[in-house]
């Protein structure tokens, strides 16, 4: 049996200051939770007759992102970049993804990051799901084929949860189950000699500027202001007994623990 | 870091190195230096991820990267554990280069793959007790004898020499005559006569074995013969024009190390109610050190692009051997001075870079010999 896996990625900001987010060379990186999925296809790949094509929806310079997952064993990526995509919400870029996702035709998986360690919200992978008509689970630690099907563990509250799946799916990988390979010089030598990178505009995928960007998102970012946490120190005296009752009973009345 | 002068590829690879360095050496630096071991278990997952075959083709099993890419990679190994960079600089430049760039067919197949996966290191045996800068003069001898050389040497400061399994021994091929025929025979640790001397109580580099080896009536293959007989000296200045870059590129690793550790330090330390960075006379070690740093990087990449380019790049490699070499020094020094007492103690990493700075001005040609190779360049070319 042969599997097809699409990763999402995202090249994200590595530092920003408020007003004006741009990425760039030098402030950008590929996703650190997008790693752990790659890790996962890119396991399966080890075991099994697997191809992992990675697809990332950004700037230019998330060619970098997708250069960095091929060099970890993806064996083509596909990076959708516009002008027209400036702006766009989660909405839009699950729509964008789910667009190339067809696109780039039959798969088995697709394997998302929990979030984004620029803008967190956690919502391309279910979204993109939802658009493709695709089953959905997230937190996924373990993945194991059982009688011709796949069984996916994955971790809610604490608890574990064994699913049976239907191919075609989507899965967010929990970060703790698959940590990445390092990037070695042998893979980015052979990404850089023999690059499979397939660069797609909005008009590619059929859909028009106006649907796409900050036009086509219903999201408005109404306001950004800096948060601050008041810090202070107080040493605790007493012997060690003394000291975690009072802390346990300062961290109560702070409302931190207990209920 | 945004460097306008890399290429996308150049950036991944500089995130790459530095990310697994940041991961996998850091936690251990200081303590693989003040126990003087080299950490194998970091070695070890190097190899499969190309560090010790950065520019051996790749149909050899290396990574078969650019030279900028190897500067790179120097530079990020150095920049967190100058001795493992050095154990890479001289592994990939002055012995798995020699035998990619000289050796014959065979020749590859029996020894690239295993050295450039680093599954076997490489050593380079030119330095004699009274041969160093003056190549010319060493002493070891190898005599023909059936299909072998006998190969008598005493080599010191051999650079990984605890760890080496495939050493470059430099050796006069004349045959008694009295003349000097200079020429290269690899020798394989475990071959009878191979001994391999203590480790040396180094200032600095303390995490790379650095011992003597000699060779006894060492009886070795005639077809472990690099080249041809009289090549030696051809074969050691190739060598070390690479080996320049990676030690310029080394020196620079540890000065951008020091200027990290500076600028940490003067922005966190409060004296006379502000930090030391409001001072203007640490504001002025500060500029020093940062222009000293971006100059050393533009000399050394620029070496790196002009050996890519396949054009002659001894001059420029001495330059920047030179410049970067100086500058650490210069470098090391400000970062310890910022630190003040501290610098001086072990706690801080600054004493350990101002250590390892120290050596960048001798090995692989001193600064005395880089400006004698500078001059008559310079003066070949006014000419």
């Amino acid at each position: 049996m042969s599997l097809r896996i699409i990763v999402c990625i995202k090249s994200v900001l590595k530092a920003s200051h408020l007003g004006g987010p741009q990425r760039a060379v030098g402030n950008s990186e590929l996703n650190p939770f997008d790693r752990p999925a790659l890790e996962a296809a890119i396991r399966l790949k080890d075991t099994m007759n697997a191809s992992v094509i990675a697809l990332s929806m950004g700037p230019e310079v998330s060619a970098e992102a997708l250069d960095e997952a091929q060099a970890m064993g993806a064996d083509e990526a596909v990076l959708v970049s516009d002008r027209a995509l400036a702006g766009s919400d989660t909405l839009v870029t699950a729509k964008v993804l789910a667009k190339a996702v067809q696109k780039i035709g039959a798969f088995d998986f697709i394997f998302f990051g929990t979030r984004t360690a620029d803008s967190d919200t956690g919502q391309v992978g279910p979204q993109t799901a939802s658009l493709l008509d695709l089953p959905f689970l997230g937190g996924v630690k373990k993945m194991e084929l059982q009688h011709g099907g796949w069984e996916v563990h994955r971790v809610v509250d604490t608890w574990e949860e064994a699913w049976q799946v239907q191919t075609p799916a989507a899965l967010a990988m929990d970060p703790r189950a698959f940590i990445p390979r390092p990037v070695g010089l042998v893979g980015l030598s052979q990404v850089y000699d023999q690059p499979k990178l397939w660069q797609w505009n909005v008009a590619d995928l059929g859909l028009t500027a106006e649907q796409v960007g900050l036009t086509g998102s219903p999201t408005r970012v109404a306001d950004l202001k800096k948060t601050t946490h008041d810090r202070s120190c107080r040493i605790i005296e007493g012997n060690p007994l003394e000291q975690a009752e009072a802390l346990l009973e300062m961290l109560a009345l702070a409302g931190k623990i207990g209920s | 870091m945004h460097d306008p002068i890399l290429t996308d590829k150049h950036r991944i690879v500089r995130r790459s190195v530095r990310d697994f360095c940041e991961k996998e050496l850091r936690p251990i630096a200081a303590q693989i230096d003040q126990e003087a071991r080299f950490p194998w278990e970091v070695a070890e997952k190097m190899g499969p991820l190309g560090y010790f075959g950065i520019q051996a083709p790749r149909e050899l099993g290396g990574a078969g990267l650019d030279t900028v890419s190897y500067a790179i990679t120097i530079e990020e190994v150095s920049r967190v554990s100058a001795a493992i960079g050095l154990c890479l600089s001289v592994h990939n430049s002055v012995a798995l280069y020699p035998i990619v760039a000289f050796g014959s067919p065979e020749q590859h197949q029996r020894w690239v793959p295993a050295l450039a996966k680093g599954e076997k290191i490489g050593a380079f045996c030119l330095t004699e007790p009274n041969a160093g800068s003056d190549a010319g003069g060493i002493i070891a001898t190898a005599l023909a004898d059936g299909d072998d050389w006998v190969v008598n040497a005493n080599k010191v400061f051999v650079t990984n020499g605890g760890i080496a399994d495939i050493c470059l021994v430099f050796t006069n091929t004349a045959q008694g005559s009295g003349r000097k025929e200079v020429s290269v025979v690899v020798a394989e640790r475990g071959t009878p006569g191979f001994v391999v001397g203590d480790l040396e109580d180094l200032c600095g580099m303390r995490a790379n074995p650095v011992t003597s080896i000699r060779l006894y009536d060492c009886r070795l293959p005639k077809a472990n013969l690099l080249g041809k007989t009289g090549m030696g000296l051809r074969i050691g200045l190739a060598a070390l024009d690479t080996g320049r870059i990676g030690i310029a590129a080394q020196a620079l690793g540890i000065a951008q190390a020091a200027l990290e550790e500076g600028v940490r330090y003067a922005n966190q330390r409060q004296q006379f109610g502000v930090p030391l960075g409001n001072h203007q006379m640490i504001q002025m070690m500060i500029a020093d050190m940062a222009t000293q740093v971006d100059a050393a990087r533009m000399m050394v990449y620029r070496a790196a692009r002009i050996k890519d380019a396949n054009q002659p790049v001894t001059k420029a490699a001495a330059q920047a051997k030179l410049f970067a070499s100086e500058a650490a020094g210069k470098v090391t020094d400000l970062a310890l001075q910022i630190h003040g007492g501290y610098g001086y103690s072990k706690a801080y990493a600054v004493e350990r870079y101002y250590r390892d700075a120290r050596v960048t001005r001798i090995y692989e040609g001193t600064s005395e010999v880089h400006r004698m190779v500078i001059a008559r360049e310079a003066l070949r070319e006014t000419l």
